[in-house]
């Protein structure tokens, strides 16, 4: 293929490991850079998921056509973990002409963006996520059931079209405004530009604070305090069941899980119950709430709005003397980049939540016609079949056994889960990017962590400001959150929205992946948490319960004892 | 004393080069015909109360202004009526300006003394103008300022020695115009650089500016006058902040944008050819564009034609 024909050479493949053995789909496969995406999928995911694997590489090839960008990106499963695959769409020699034609796509999607996710692309997502509402899944027949999952995986890829159209311009536009700012304020601060785009809260933060205004009411009646906080959290809504105070809290409860409770621990997981499902995480966020009664996020967050406008004040101040023009792209892109900073979260409520939870729901409900003809032992283990085998299901009306299968499909991801999946196929050529999404791109995964010197120092990239001193608690899984006190600081591998309730217990967060642009950063701002986002590593050197201090300005955790 | 009035470009009263030094008086005279940026100038005289202890060579010491003292707060008072009818005039609150030298040996027309002397772009308010002023004049009396004159056999006391207090407009776009190619010589066209922001960028060689060739002939019978266009890739800019200017990096979307168009290049054009034809030379026309309104900033002859 032409595309190795790059100056320098091509750089021959990676060896594949023996323990990891990869059977490449089509010969052109080895010659794009398959790695893991460690902020969305760190760790193995279901058979199930190739349903969403299918949809991402749909949406991301769409709406990169769209804007005419030079990238193929693909998502497949391999051995257990969810592979990104880049490649050139065209030869290397028509990269220029083609990136200077996206560069003009591009700009239009920047000024388009916020009007296109009002007016078209939200009310277009309504209107998906009220298609699965309506659908009676226990009552379909089952060739109305199998032409029920054909729509949806239509109706899935067509969300994350959407989903793709608006993401790249609204990370494109955050990136640009960082720049223009650093460009004409001769700012040094690495983070000086966001407070320009924080306080404004967001969905992300909305659940958030809708579990605080729980907690406070919570916290005004004994009866109800000591039914939450004496219980372990599955005996909480029994507890509250017994009297009638506490049944009207679990009713309230309930409703705010309704809204709030459609996303899973891991992020987009179809084989990982939501929060309606099973309400343990909200539960240990209430607790830890109420066990801070003299904080208002609310107050907290205006105080953040107020302090945005101050700054966003004090930088027209300084630029009045500047060029019309100059001051004319600063605030078109301030405009779109504080657009972009809301819609990066709430566009992950519209999309990426609701519908990973719908198609969950919709394969739950093959599921359960398979636990009840005994093809599986539970109805959740529909995770475990892949996309044509769930439609042969539900087309059967889950005749068969299929256990063997199940068992096998597990143990499968147990095996493989404890290999650290490689990076295969053929690497990119090195070099930081320099056209704009790139660079953007760059912002929102995190740049390789640089090595720190000091065997004390753990680099990343700076997330969000300040600096502070706590307890590390490595926390991998949403199951083991209860473990983090308040004023701890969070290290974990990733934070996807439904972690960041924590961000009102935690004094800091440190994440092995993630940029500046990444959910775990804007939250932590919103929050007005000091980040550390990308070290790739904090994890493993970082130790449970040494103590530590976090600089999020300068994207450093020092290791104090 | 002498009369301490401060008399304004375009004024008759600062039209005099004994009065009011080279520099000033020549801009005046243009401010009488062009759109020059209003200023007011601060003339020799008006020194000698407030301490121009320096012009004494043998105690030559850093001169301070003393707002307290009677003749300071004379001088201060002065300099804060002739603000405030700057601010009226340029129709800014407090208007940034340039304060600058201009002396009798800088007659516009032979080698300036540019760069010997301080000049303080951007002063904002009364007291930080007398400040400046009284530095400025100071700066005339540095050893290295002092032998110039002798060398050059001018007043080593630097009498005449007067302060211009201009307007510093808040430039969108900044260009050095050429009524004749300072390269080739041809008188044909107007050849102009310019660049986004002050013209400092343009004026120093910082940034390699656009370049717009514009024909006289087709300027005259309205066609397109402008012949040749070459955008270049500026990467950085003269901007005003608060106490001074500053070299900025251009905005990546705005680096390759032509900073002129059509109808601003072509009114350069007719611009620098209105300043010919009043001189009678070719001249070297600085200017700047804040909106849509062009201010002349600087003309003198194109010294490199033969």
């Amino acid at each position: 293929m032409d595309a190795t024909q790059t100056a320098g050479g091509p750089s021959p493949p990676l060896p594949i490991p023996d323990n990891f053995p990869v059977t490449w789909e089509s010969p052109t496969d080895e010659m794009a850079f398959w790695h893991i995406d460690p902020i969305h999928f760190p760790t193995t995911v279901t058979p199930a998921m190739e349903i969403f694997g299918d949809a991402f590489t749909k949406g991301l090839d769409r709406s990169f056509a769209a804007y005419e960008m030079p990238i193929r990106l693909q998502y497949r499963r391999i051995n257990t973990y969810f592979y990104t695959g880049n490649s050139l769409p065209v030869p290397p020699d028509q990269l220029e002409a083609q990136g200077a034609k996206a560069e003009a796509r591009l700009k239009e999607g920047v000024a388009a963006f916020p009007d296109r996710w009002e007016n078209e692309w939200l009310p277009e997502v309504k209107e998906h996520l009220a298609f699965w509402d309506e659908f009676d899944l226990d009552g379909a027949s089952p060739d109305a059931l199998a032409e029920h999952f054909d729509q949806t995986r239509v109706r899935l890829a067509r969300l994350w079209d959407i989903h793709f159209l608006l993401e790249v311009p609204a990370i494109l536009s955050m990136s640009l405004f960082d720049e223009v700012f650093k460009d004409l304020l001769g700012e040094e601060d690495t983070l000086a530009s966001y407070k320009l785009l924080q306080g404004q809260g967001n969905k992300t933060v909305d659940g958030g604070h809708g579990l605080w205004s729980l907690s406070k009411k919570a916290l005004e009646s004994e009866e109800l305090r000591s039914a939450i906080t004496d219980n372990p959290s599955e005996g909480v809504l029994p507890a509250l069941s017994a009297t009638a105070e506490g049944s009207e809290f679990a009713d309230e409860f309930r409703r705010y899980l309704a809204e709030w409770g459609q996303r899973t621990d891991v992020f987009c997981e179809l084989g990982s119950p939501s929060w309606e499902e099973d309400p343990s995480t909200p539960l240990t966020n209430l607790k830890d709430f109420m066990a801070q009664p003299d904080r208002d996020p609310e107050a907290e967050l205006s105080l953040l709005a107020v302090e945005r406008e101050k700054s966003v004040a004090d930088a027209r101040e300084r630029l009045a003397g500047y060029p019309e023009e100059a001051r004319n792209q600063f605030e078109f892109l301030l405009a779109r980049a504080q657009s972009g900073t809301k819609l990066h979260e709430d566009h992950n409520y519209w999309i990426d939540q609701m519908s990973s939870n719908k198609v969950r729901q919709m394969v739950l409900g093959v599921g359960r016609r398979l636990a009840a003809a005994g093809s599986v032992d539970s109805a959740n283990d529909v995770a475990y079949l892949t996309p044509n085998e769930i439609r042969e299901a539900a087309l059967s009306n889950g005749t068969g056994d299929r256990r063997t299968t199940v068992t096998e499909r597990k143990a499968e991801m147990e095996h493989f889960g404890a290999i650290q999946p490689p990076p295969i196929g053929t690497p990119p050529p090195e070099g930081e990017p320099t056209d704009p999404m790139g660079i953007a791109m760059m912002k929102f995964f995190g740049a390789r962590p640089k090595t720190s010197d000091s065997a004390d120092v753990v680099s990343g990239n700076a997330g969000s400001p300040g600096k502070v001193t706590g307890t590390a608690r490595i926390i991998r899984t949403l199951a083991d959150a209860d473990r983090l006190g308040q004023g701890d600081i969070l290290v974990t591998t990733t934070t996807m929205p439904a972690w960041t309730p924590l961000f009102g217990t935690a004094a800091a967060v440190v994440t092995d992946a993630g940029g500046v642009l990444s959910h775990c950063a804007i939250v932590a701002r919103e929050y007005g948490i000091p980040a550390v986002v990308g070290t790739g590593n904090g994890t493993t050197v970082v130790k449970d319960g040494q103590a530590v201090e976090v600089d999020g300005s300068a994207g450093e955790v020092r290791i104090l004892a | 004393m002498a009369n301490l009035e401060f008399p304004w470009l375009g004024e008759q009263g600062a039209h005099d080069p004994r009065s009011v030094g080279g520099k000033a008086a020549n801009l005046s005279l243009l401010a009488a015909d062009f759109r020059v940026p209003p200023g007011f100038c601060i003339p020799s005289a008006a020194f000698d109360a407030v301490g121009p202890k320096s012009r004494d060579l043998d105690a030559r010491e850093q001169d301070v202004w003393a707002p307290e003292t009677e003749a300071g707060e004379r001088f201060g008072a002065l300099i804060g009526a002739a603000y405030s009818l700057l601010a009226g005039k340029t129709g800014t609150p407090e208007p940034g300006v340039a304060v600058r030298s201009s002396g009798i040996d800088e007659d516009g027309q032979s080698a300036s003394l540019a760069g010997l002397h301080d000049t303080f772009l951007n002063v904002v308010g009364a007291h930080p103008i007398a400040d400046a002023a009284l530095k400025c004049l100071a700066s005339a009396f540095t050893d290295r300022a002092i032998a110039y004159r002798r060398d050059r056999g001018i007043d080593e006391r630097a009498a005449g020695l007067a302060v211009l207090v201009q307007y510093l407009v808040p430039a969108d776009v900044s260009a050095v115009a050429f009524s004749a190619d300072p390269v080739t010589g041809d008188r044909s066209q107007v050849v102009i650089n310019a660049n986004w922001g002050l013209g400092e960028s343009v004026a120093s060689g910082t940034v390699t500016p656009d370049t717009f060739t514009v024909s006289k002939t087709d300027m005259e019978l309205s066609g397109t006058p402008v012949w040749d266009r070459t955008v270049s890739d500026k990467a950085s800019m003269t901007v005003p902040v608060p106490g001074g200017v500053k070299e900025v990096n251009v905005p990546k979307m705005m680096r390759s944008m032509p900073c002129l168009d059509e109808g601003k290049a072509t009114e350069i054009g007719q611009l620098a050819v209105a300043l010919e034809q009043h001189m009678g030379y070719a001249v070297d026309v600085e200017c700047a564009f804040m909106g849509d309104v062009l201010y002349l900033l600087q003309c003198r002859p194109v010294t490199t034609l033969a």
